[in-house]
C-alpha cells in the first residue's frame, strides 16, 4: 500500500521532469550554399506538417508541382494529426537529434524561440543566393518570420482578420455602410441586437468577450493603435493609452447586453465556432471578427447567407490605420540538424514562393496567398469578400500581434487573466490592474532574473 | 563464489526493473530537482539560478509568483470540501446499497459504472450538463419559480462546486470499498448494541463508523493525494467553457489548481525550471501531509475483528 502511494507521487513529479529529458542539442549548422549550382543527386527529403483530412489530400496534391520541378528529390511527407502539439513534437525531435529536413507549421507562435535559440536555421544565405527578399511577401511577413535579426521561417499562405457583417440585418436596421470606427461598431451592434422578453439575447450585434471565437482584447487594443511591447521589448500595457480605451470600449458594450446575458450567449454558442451551427452563419450574430477562411465555411455550409466583409473598425483617433489588422499563419523552415538543408531549402522555397502551389492552396483551402504574384495570378479565384483579407495582408500597418518574443507567447497570460476579471465587472481600478499586468508581463519576459 | 553467483542471478532477474527504475525514475527525478534550481525553457541550455525559483514562489524578495497563492487555495479548497464530501456520500450510498436483498449486484454495477468512464469524457459531459444557457440542469432549475440558476463554469464562485458534483457522480470506486467494509462488520456487534437499547444513530456512531475507519483512512489518503494532483476535470472544463483558451484555470483563475499551474508554467510559459520547483514543493507537501495522517491514524483508526481489541 505505502509503496504504491510513494510511487504515485514519484510518478507525478517525474512526469514533469521527464519532459525536460531531451538534453543536449547538436548545433551543427551544416549550411553550405553554392549559388547557381544545384546538386541533382537523388535525395529523399522528409517534410513534417500538421495538415489533416481533406486539406491533407489537397496539400499532397499541391506538391505534384514540386515533383515535376525537382524530379531528383523524393518527398517524404509525415503528417501529424494534432496541430496543437505539433511544435512541441518538432522541438523534441530537433533536440533529440532526429530533426526532419523541413517543417511546415500552422502558426508562428514559436518563431521567437525558433530564431533566437537557433532551433530553426537562418534562411538568409539561401534567400540571398536565390534573390528572395522578405519584402517580396508583404510588409507584415517580417513580423512573424524574423526574430533577433534571424529569418528562420518564411510564410506559406496566411490568415488575415477582418469584419464580417450580415447584410440582410444591416438592411433591416437601416444601416448602409459597415462601421469604420469602434464607436460606430458599438452603435451598430446595439441597433442590431434583438433581446427576448426575459432579457436574454436572441441576436447579438457584436460579441466583445475575450475568446469569443478569434477575438482577443489585444485585437481591440490594436484597433486603437495599441502596442504590447516597446522597441526594447518591454511591455507597455500600462502606459499605452490604447489599452484602457480598449477595455472601456469592451466593458460598455458588455454592460449594454448585461454580463450574465452575454455570458449565457457565449456559453450556448462557443463550441460551434467551426461547425455549420456557427453563430454568425446561423444569424445569431450580426457582426464578427474572423479570418478569411470563414468565406469558405459560409460558401460550403450556408451559401444562402447574405454577408459582406470589411476591414475591422479602428479607434476614432487611429483612422489612418483603417484597413490593417492582425495577420499571420502557416510558416515553413529548416530545423537545426536537418540532414539535407540544401535540398530542404528547395522545398521551403516551393512552399513559400511557388505561384502554382500558392494559388492552388488559396483556391482550395481558402487562406490568403502570401505573394503578390499569387494574389494577382489569373488562376487565383478571388472575390470581393476575399479581397478584403488580401488587402489587410498587404496593408503596411498590419502585423502579427501580440508580437513574438524569445520566451514564446506565455507572457500575455496575465493580460488574459486580467481581462477575465475585468469583463465580469470584478475590477474597480483599471489603471492599477493594468500596472499589475504590466509588471507581471515584464517579469515573465525578463528571463533569468526571474524564473 | 556461489554467493556471488546467487546475487548475479538476482540482479539479472531484477535488471528489467532496475534499468527501468534508473532510466525512467531516478534520473528524471534527479534532473527535475536540478532543473528546479535553473531557468530552463526547453530550447536553450538550463541556466543555474540557485534558489531564485523558490524565492519567486514564496515571494521572498522583490517579486512573487502572482498565481501561486491562488493555486494553493484552489487545491486546498477542493481537498477540504471534496474529500469529506466524497467519503460521506460514498458511505451513505454504500449503506443504502447493502440493504436490498435482491438485485444487489445490479445496483452495484449501476453505481460503479460512472467511475469506469474516462475523466475527460465525464468532464465534457458535465460542462454540457452545466451549460448555463442550454444545459438540462439549468433548464430544470430555471423552471422552478424564484430560482436564478447559476452560471456554473462561467462564474468563479460556482465553478468549484460544479466540480464537486462531478466528483460525487464518479464515486463508485469508493462505494464498492465501503460496501465491502460494511459487510465485514460482524453482525453480533449490532446485536449486542441493540440489546443495550441503542437506536439507529447510535448503531452508526458506535459500531459502523469505528469499524469503517480503516476504509475511511484509505480513501482519505487516496483522496488527498488525488486532490493535490487535481487536473483532468479542471483542465477540460475550464478550457471548454472558456472557448479553448490557452490560459488555464478559467473562469477567473477559480479552477487554477496547483497541477494546472505547473502545466501552464512548463508547457505554455516555457518555464520548465520553475515548473520543476513547483512540482518538488507539491511532492514535499504531499509527503508531509501523508506522514501526518499516518502518524495521527494510530489514534482514530481501529483495526482488528472488533470483538476484542
Amino acid at each position: 500500500m505505502r509503496r504504491v502511494r510513494w510511487l504515485c507521487l514519484v510518478l507525478a513529479a517525474l512526469l514533469l521532469g521527464a519532459a525536460g529529458c531531451g538534453g543536449g542539442s547538436s548545433s551543427s549548422s551544416n549550411t553550405s550554399v553554392k549559388p547557381g549550382s544545384v546538386d541533382k543527386t537523388p535525395v529523399t527529403i522528409t517534410l513534417w506538417h500538421p495538415w489533416t483530412g481533406d486539406e491533407k489530400k489537397l496539400f499532397e496534391q499541391a506538391l505534384d508541382g514540386f515533383k515535376t520541378q525537382y524530379p531528383w528529390i523524393t518527398l517524404k511527407l509525415v503528417g501529424f494529426p494534432d496541430s496543437d502539439v505539433f511544435d512541441q513534437q518538432v522541438i523534441k525531435a530537433v533536440k533529440g537529434g532526429n530533426a526532419p529536413d523541413a517543417v511546415l507549421s500552422f502558426g508562428p507562435d514559436y518563431v521567437g524561440q525558433y530564431c533566437s535559440s537557433g532551433l530553426w536555421q537562418d534562411l538568409k544565405p539561401h534567400m540571398d543566393a536565390d534573390g528572395i527578399k522578405i519584402e517580396d511577401f508583404a510588409p507584415a511577413a517580417i513580423s512573424y518570420t524574423n526574430f533577433d535579426d534571424k529569418q528562420c521561417a518564411l510564410p506559406s499562405l496566411t490568415d488575415a482578420y477582418g469584419l464580417y457583417y450580415n447584410t440582410d440585418m444591416f438592411a433591416k436596421a437601416g444601416i448602409t455602410d459597415p462601421p469604420k470606427t469602434l464607436d460606430e461598431l458599438a452603435e451598430d451592434a446595439k441597433k442590431l441586437t434583438v433581446k427576448n422578453s426575459d432579457g436574454t439575447l436572441k441576436v447579438v450585434g457584436f460579441v466583445p468577450l475575450q475568446n469569443w471565437e478569434q477575438l482577443g482584447i489585444s485585437d481591440i487594443a490594436r484597433a486603437y493603435g495599441g502596442e504590447m511591447l516597446d522597441d526594447s521589448g518591454q511591455p507597455v500595457v500600462s502606459s499605452d493609452p490604447a489599452w484602457p480605451k480598449a477595455f472601456e470600449w469592451q466593458k460598455s458594450l458588455i454592460d449594454f447586453y448585461g454580463y450574465e446575458n452575454i455570458t449565457k450567449f457565449f456559453a450556448a454558442n462557443t463550441d460551434s465556432e467551426f461547425s455549420a451551427s456557427n453563430a454568425f452563419e446561423t444569424g445569431k450574430v450580426a457582426m464578427m471578427w474572423d479570418g478569411e477562411w470563414r468565406t469558405a465555411f459560409i460558401a460550403r455550409e450556408h451559401p444562402e447567407l447574405k454577408y459582406a466583409t470589411a476591414p475591422f473598425p479602428v479607434g476614432e483617433d487611429n483612422t489612418d490605420n483603417y484597413g490593417s489588422a492582425r495577420v499571420g499563419g502557416t510558416i515553413v523552415g529548416i530545423p537545426d540538424g536537418s540532414p539535407n538543408p540544401d535540398a530542404a531549402w528547395l522545398v521551403v522555397k516551393y512552399l513559400s514562393t511557388d505561384t502554382g502551389y500558392l494559388t492552388f492552396m488559396a483556391n482550395k483551402v481558402r487562406n490568403v496567398p502570401t505573394t503578390n504574384e499569387a494574389a494577382t495570378s489569373p488562376d487565383f479565384q478571388n472575390d470581393d469578400n476575399f479581397q478584403t483579407f488580401i488587402d489587410v495582408w498587404n496593408n503596411p500597418a498590419s502585423k502579427f500581434f501580440p508580437p513574438l518574443t524569445a520566451a514564446g507567447g506565455g507572457y500575455f497570460t496575465p493580460l488574459e487573466q486580467f481581462t477575465d476579471k475585468w469583463q465580469a465587472g470584478q475590477v474597480s481600478d483599471l489603471q492599477g490592474g493594468l500596472d499589475d499586468v504590466n509588471n507581471q508581463m515584464a517579469q515573465q519576459l525578463s528571463q533569468g532574473q526571474v524564473p | 563464489m556461489r554467493v556471488l553467483r546467487h546475487y548475479g542471478l538476482v540482479l539479472l532477474l531484477l535488471s528489467p526493473w532496475i534499468i527501468g527504475f534508473i532510466a525512467f525514475t531516478s534520473v528524471p527525478m534527479a534532473l527535475s530537482l536540478y532543473y528546479s534550481f535553473t531557468h530552463y525553457d526547453l530550447l536553450n541550455p538550463p541556466r543555474f539560478l540557485g534558489l531564485d525559483n523558490y524565492r519567486y514562489m514564496f515571494g521572498i524578495g522583490p517579486i512573487q509568483d502572482p498565481n501561486f497563492k491562488t493555486a494553493v487555495y484552489n487545491t486546498l479548497w477542493i481537498i477540504v470540501f471534496g474529500v469529506p464530501l466524497r467519503i460521506a456520500f460514498a458511505i451513505g450510498t454504500a449503506m443504502l446499497l447493502t440493504r436490498p436483498r435482491r438485485g444487489t449486484n445490479y445496483y452495484r454495477t449501476l453505481y460503479f459504472m460512472p467511475s469506469v468512464a474516462p475523466r475527460v469524457g465525464v468532464a465534457l459531459i458535465f460542462v454540457y450538463m452545466f451549460n448555463p444557457a442550454t444545459g438540462p440542469i439549468n433548464q430544470l432549475l430555471n423552471s422552478i419559480p424564484g430560482i436564478n440558476a447559476p452560471l456554473w463554469f462561467y462564474d468563479p464562485s460556482w465553478s468549484k462546486p460544479a466540480l464537486l458534483v462531478m466528483g460525487l457522480w464518479g464515486v463508485g470506486d469508493a462505494i464498492v470499498i465501503y460496501m465491502a467494509g460494511l459487510l465485514n462488520i460482524p453482525r453480533q456487534l449490532y446485536e449486542a448494541i441493540s440489546i443495550e437499547g441503542a437506536g439507529a444513530l447510535q448503531r452508526f456512531r458506535y459500531i459502523t463508523l469505528p469499524m469503517l475507519t480503516p476504509v475511511i483512512f484509505f480513501t482519505l489518503i487516496i483522496g488527498i493525494i488525488d486532490g493535490f494532483q487535481y487536473f483532468d476535470q479542471a483542465f477540460v472544463s475550464g478550457n471548454v467553457a472558456s472557448g479553448q483558451s490557452q490560459v488555464l484555470g478559467k473562469p477567473q483563475n477559480s479552477l487554477l489548481f496547483y497541477s494546472l499551474w505547473i502545466y501552464q508554467n512548463a508547457f505554455v510559459n516555457f518555464n520548465m525550471g520553475y515548473a520543476c520547483a513547483l512540482a518538488w514543493v507539491l511532492f514535499l507537501a504531499t509527503m508531509v501531509v501523508t506522514a501526518i495522517l499516518l502518524i495521527t491514524s494510530k489514534r482514530w483508526v481501529h483495526y482488528g475483528g472488533g470483538l476484542s481489541t
